[in-house]
């Protein structure tokens, strides 16, 4: 009995040890081409290692030319160059794409939120309600509130509503007057149309009020 | 016989859950997921704002009792490779915001925290383990993750930071 024991402890032994074994060798074996990738890249390094000293005409080759990269390594440079283009324009494609896919023309609502001036008003964050749904809530980092005071305009949102009459409530929270929490909201009824839906958020200063303003503009 | 039965299912069973460890998913090699989140500071904060950087991001919760070692142990070293373009980012997971600030208060340490509420972002880097700490490099990848804490740490995040940052 005990020798049954021990054999199949000793066999499950053995086939933990090898797993464990294979597991580091598998982690170690992606080191291995970095290592022989030298002499690819160089190939002109590669060649006098190789060169017998008998084979003279190899020596005026290599050194007629030494800093010139070889004509196959040109060649395939441009092949990647050419190959990243192709990557380029089929991602451009596939954006236009997926945009009229997702976004067709006749449902689509984009909703853009532009600052102006902003002495009375900090912005912190905006959530976006239509028709009751919270469809976005923004954080905006201080670089972002930046580049919106300096007249930058941000698509917040682009989404699909069916044609027909819709409501649109956006909350601003931020700093207000004298660093106070603020938080207003601005609503709007709209009618969509079979077109595409254009709103605009804006966020102005009411001078005479000392008090900012938020409006939301729809774009005929 | 029936020992020796006991004994390989022990055997295998120990085998399994170590394989399962290993084989658990982690965000290496992968585009860090971008986020904003609100700050101690009341300032909110984007991870692709620091694009071009090293950043490191420690998820820490309140109830991890590494995640106060850590704190103490990131802080030195954001001291130290801030001006080497190191940026340390503290995410707590806590769902209790208000206990979860004061902990970070009562820290003090001089890198920004963050109060990730809802444990989106958790979700989105795959947590499994309090605390973790991921390094990522200048173009944006997540490559290196590291679980929990212990002592001696502090100089393997060494290592990978300075390597990083020679990239």
């Amino acid at each position: 009995m005990n020798l049954k024991v021990r054999v199949v402890s000793i066999l499950v032994y053995g086939v933990l040890s090898a797993a464990n074994a294979a597991a580091p060798a598998a982690a170690a074996a992606p080191a291995t081409p970095p290592a022989a990738a030298p002499s690819e890249q160089n190939p002109a390094a590669a060649t006098p290692a190789a060169a017998t000293p008998g084979t003279d005409s190899a020596t005026p080759a290599a050194a007629a030319a030494p800093d010139a990269p070889p004509a196959e390594l040109k060649t395939l440079d441009q092949e990647v160059q050419s190959l990243k283009k192709d990557v380029i324009d089929l991602n451009k494609d596939l954006f236009v794409l997926q945009e009229e896919l997702l976004f067709p023309a006749n449902t689509q609502v984009a909703l853009y939120i532009s600052m102006d001036v902003g002495t009375f008003f900090a912005l912190d964050s905006v959530t976006v309600k239509i028709d009751n749904k919270e469809v976005k809530n923004y954080l905006y980092t201080a670089r972002e509130a930046d580049a919106l005071l300096k007249g930058g305009v941000q698509q917040i949102y682009l989404g699909n509503l069916k044609v027909g009459k819709h409501e649109l409530v956006a909350f601003f929270t931020g700093k207000g007057p004298v660093e106070r929490a603020y938080k207003r909201g601005a609503t709007i009824s709209f009618d969509k149309g079979v077109g595409a839906k254009y709103l605009e958020l804006k966020i102005t200063d009411r001078v005479p009020k000392h008090q900012p303003e938020f409006m939301i503009k729809d774009w005929e | 016989m029936r020992r020796a039965f006991l004994l390989g299912c022990l055997i295998l069973g120990t085998a399994m859950a170590g394989s399962s460890l290993a084989a658990a998913p982690t965000m290496v090699g992968k585009e860090a997921p971008d986020f904003v989140l609100r700050g101690l500071d009341g300032r909110n904060l984007r991870l692709s704002e620091y694009r071009g950087q090293v950043v490191l991001v420690n998820f820490w919760a309140r109830w991890a009792g590494d995640s106060r070692q850590e704190m103490s142990a990131l802080d030195r070293i954001n001291t130290t490779y801030q001006r080497a373009g190191l940026v340390v980012i503290g995410v707590s997971v806590d769902e209790d915001l208000r206990r979860a600030q004061e902990f970070a208060v009562a820290m003090g340490v001089s890198y920004p925290i963050l109060f990730d509420t809802g444990s989106e972002i958790g979700k989105d880097y795959l947590l499994q383990k309090m605390p973790m700490t991921i390094l990522v490099d200048r173009a944006g990848v997540v490559r290196y993750s590291i679980v929990g804490f212990k002592r001696g740490d502090e100089r393997i995040f060494l290592d990978q930071i300075r390597a990083l940052l020679r990239e």
